[in-house]
């Protein structure tokens, strides 16, 4: 890929604002001019006067009323046209670009950023299939608090020393890897929070979407630091948590 | 004519001045102010530990006696920087020992602190008197019991959101006998299931100043009432697990050393709430203003009954459970709300486990007047109901919504949220802070870039088209300080033909993006005062095709130059990167 150089790095003063172009882009009637991907997009006028969310022409008459003002003849003008953004006394250079904004359509076959375009929905899940990581953004302790079951039972009799003595944040991370036989993404579940078998098996089927009717059909295997793979009913919890390497939800066969 | 003032009466003047942005602005008039300014500057905010080197610091400001740093970037919070990345506070705490021996306070947020670092400090400041560490880890009790011995003038020990690692709790009686100067103290985040509740006791009972006490999940429910009654003046208490056997003599002994607290204006806490003991908290709940229930596994009845006891809230954390109709009871109780966050209870569920829905936003923000912070999970959003919020409510500073399924469309029409997110911030002329979700193209960006003027904080996830929605923010957004993106289809376009823009920035975080390691060499070569850091735990950008989008992109701006302190994974771009790489 080829990077233009709008222009070599300007020497410490400053820039005359007039010699870049890149300010133009707000000039919408440029951007008319242009193919599809610059169709141009009238702002959003939201008056006082009821719930008059304009109807956008490339998009379909959403539910609420419209005013009859429409398109971008009205259309309020970016203000930073009018003002420059930069501190002059900081002695940054205006507008420094180090790509002129050409305002193309993105159609080059080879403008890597197409193919990127492509693959960054399957950005989300990471080559390794390790699901979405950091989502939805939630810090990791609230978390741990939320597979708890809300209305007690067993859970509010017990005494607050949990095994992993969870009052904030485990030290070590806890995260194992889970997979569903015939699913290709993996996911990542926090072992720190489940104490039983019975905890782990419903968020694992929640998190797989299998349904109460369904739970019959899978059973839960785990690998073990020795690389075998058994089944996790099998064993006390404790000794299950203690050598589980990654789980795999299973179809059992008759 | 020339004329000014003696530099003493200037100095009172300044001293007046506290904020760091009017500080900094009262250094550039003239090199005189900026003379004076900088030997009478008491606290130092520094926003990135990486912009400005400890003794840069130290040559501009001789005579601080407070400072703040915060080391990684905000999606840190969310696993997105790997463990080792930087943000090392010990080389600020070695130039500060040697330079400040009168050193008060320190404030760290998301930096890695060793128990070196806190013995270091313990050690080298006579007089220090307040340790804040928010989202903190690389420490444990035993650098607290250092502090502990040493600081005999302490006032303040937070340690919010860390990650310590418990190897004792017998570190809180390292406090002496004969200290009495604690004012705060928030040990919420500590894991140990054994603290020394007569230590705690002790303190607690001997520190007559103490107002603000969190304690940790293991304090059980029946020792509160004790710590309570040696502490009736406090202002601020975080309970412990908040359940017990339902026991009348522990339920009225808990009453009790609750209507004792007089001054009582914010609880939290309440771990593995029992609502059989919560209206023990009732008689304190007309004066609370703050009411953490985040982490209060209770159902919407009951927690509606305890909203409504609280005319006088003004800010309210709580789990999803309250649900619609429980911040519709908020809307109509609580006229003085101004903060509210609600957290999701089960985040990884496929399907909506409690009722709550952009309902509740909207009653909430049609009901409260002065509701200008929020932050709100949920599973549906519609253009209407942002459009009824930005309307309702244009005095919003702070929005963050979190649609929990990414690129979820409006439910009712199916389309994109752009409309819903440009009335928000054509509405919302003051915003500073937007975090957006939902399905959004590129055109909510340009709204976002026309009418945010005054949007300093923008995160974005799984949005827009293309470079156009990235270059709308960068080109429009004329008080951005900080952007964090993740899974954009951004490339380099946009960021080239806006790099001197990221100068203006405190940072710009993007992972997942399309920006490709050639883009980012030449903005590390182009740039010298930007450090272009690419995160890569793939191995080296430059075993792969120079158009190969990098896995994470951290862009900030420093006067520093790169660091030297960076992990295997995680490359700087400079002007030598184009020969070197």
């Amino acid at each position: 890929m080829e990077l233009q150089l709008g222009l070599a790095l300007p020497p410490p003063p400053l820039i005359p604002i007039e010699t870049f172009d890149l300010n133009s882009y707000g000039n919408y009637e440029t951007r008319e001019a242009l193919g599809s991907n610059a169709s141009s997009w009238p702002l959003l006028k939201l008056g006082p006067a009821g719930n008059d969310i304009n109807n956008i022409h490339h998009h379909n008459s959403s539910s609420s009323s419209s005013s009859s003002s429409g398109g971008g003849a009205g259309c309020k003008k970016r203000s930073f046209d009018e003002a420059p953004f930069f501190d002059e006394k900081r002695n940054v250079p205006k507008t420094l670009h180090l790509l002129l904004w050409t305002n193309q359509p993105n159609d080059e076959d080879d403008d890597p950023s197409n193919v990127l375009h492509e693959n960054s929905s399957s950005a989300i899940f990471k080559n390794d299939g390790e699901g979405l990581v950091g989502w939805p953004p939630v810090k990791t302790w609230r978390k741990k608090v939320h597979h708890q079951i809300p209305n007690g039972g067993a859970e509010n009799n017990r005494l607050p020393a949990v095994e992993n003595g969870i009052g904030g944040r485990a030290s070590k991370s806890t995260y194992v890897k889970v997979k569903m036989e015939g699913v290709p993404i993996a996911r990542k579940i926090d072992l720190s929070v489940h104490h039983s078998f019975d905890g782990l098996t419903n968020t694992l089927m929640r998190m797989f979407g299998i349904s109460d009717g369904n739970r019959k059909i899978f059973k839960l295997t785990y690998q073990d630091r020795e690389g075998d793979w058994l089944l996790a009913e099998d064993v006390p919890w404790r000794t299950f948590i203690r050598s589980l390497k990654c789980l795999k939800l299973i179809r059992s066969r008759g | 004519m020339a004329f000014s003032f003696p530099d003493e009466v200037l100095e009172h003047v300044f001293s007046f001045i506290q904020s760091d942005k009017d500080r900094n602005a009262v250094s550039m008039v003239c090199k005189s102010w900026y003379e004076i300014e900088r030997w009478c500057r008491r606290k130092v905010f520094v926003g990135n530990c990486y912009a400005v080197s400890p003794r840069m610091v130290i040559r501009r400001f001789p005579e601080f006696r407070s400072i703040e740093l915060k080391g990684k970037p905000h999606f840190a919070d969310f696993n997105l920087v790997p463990d080792g990345w930087g943000g090392y506070v010990f080389p600020w705490i070695e130039e500060m020992a040697g330079a400040y021996p009168w050193l008060e306070e320190i404030r760290l947020k998301r930096m890695v602190v060793t128990d070196e670092s806190l013995e270091l400090i313990a050690k080298s400041f006579k007089n220090f008197k307040v340790l804040v560490l928010s989202s903190c880890e690389g420490f444990s009790t035993d650098g607290l019991a250092a502090i502990a011995a040493s600081c005999k003038n302490l006032k303040e020990l937070d340690l919010r959101d860390c990650e310590v690692d418990d190897l004792s709790a017998h570190w809180l009686s390292h406090f002496p006998e004969t200290y009495t100067s604690l004012v705060s103290l928030n040990i919420s985040c500590l894991g140990s299931d054994e603290v020394s509740f007569s230590a705690l006791e002790r303190l607690v009972g001997r520190c007559t100043n103490l107002k603000t006490l969190r304690l940790n999940r293991a304090v059980p429910l029946d020792k509160i009432s004790n710590i309570l009654r040696h502490a009736p003046q406090l202002v601020e208490f975080g309970t412990g697990t908040y359940t017990a056997d339902v026991r009348p003599d522990v339920y009225s002994d808990l009453a009790g050393a609750f209507s004792s607290c007089k001054e009582l204006k914010s609880l939290s806490g309440f771990w593995d709430v029992v609502p059989d003991y919560l209206p023990a908290i009732y008689p304190v709940c007309s004066k609370l203003t703050s009411l953490n229930l985040s982490y209060a596994t209770i159902q919407s009845p009951d927690l509606i009954k305890l909203v409504s006891h609280c005319p006088n809230l003004q800010r309210l954390l709580v789990l999803d459970y309250i649900e619609d109709s429980g911040l519709e009871v908020l809307a109509s109780s609580c006229k003085d709300l101004q903060e509210l966050r609600v957290f999701p209870s089960d985040p990884f569920g496929a399907e909506p486990n409690v009722s709550l829905t952009e309902q509740g936003l909207v009653a909430v923000s049609l009901g409260c007047p002065k509701l200008q912070s929020v932050l709100y999970f949920c599973r549906r959003m519609s253009n209407e109901a942002l459009v009824t919020i930005a309307r309702n409510r244009p005095n919003f500073t702070r929005f963050r919504l979190c649609i929990i399924e990414p690129k979820t469309a409006d439910y009712l029409t199916l389309e994109p949220l752009d409309v819903g997110f440009g009335a928000i911030v054509q509405y919302c002329k003051d915003l500073k802070r937007l975090s957006l979700s939902g399905l959004l193209t590129d055109r909510v960006f340009e709204y976002i870039g026309t009418y945010a003027k005054k949007l300093e904080m923008l995160s974005v996830a799984f949005a827009g088209d293309s470079d156009l929605g990235l270059h709308h923010v960068l080109s429009g957004c004329e008080s951005l300080r900080k952007l964090e993106i993740r899974d954009c289809p951004f490339g380099d376009k946009a960021l080239l033909a806006n790099a001197a823009k990221l100068e203006t920035m405190r940072s710009l975080w993007m992972s997942s993006c399309a920006v490709s390691f050639a883009a980012c060499k030449l903005l590390g070569q182009k740039m010298p005062r930007l450090n272009v850091e690419v995160i890569d735990e793939r191995g080296p950008p430059d075993s792969r095709p120079e158009n190969c989008p990098v896995d994470k992109l951290y862009i900030y701006r420093s006067i520093a130059g790169p660091r030297c302190d960076m992990p295997p994974f995680v490359w700087t771009m400079d002007e030598d990167s184009g020969l070197r790489l």
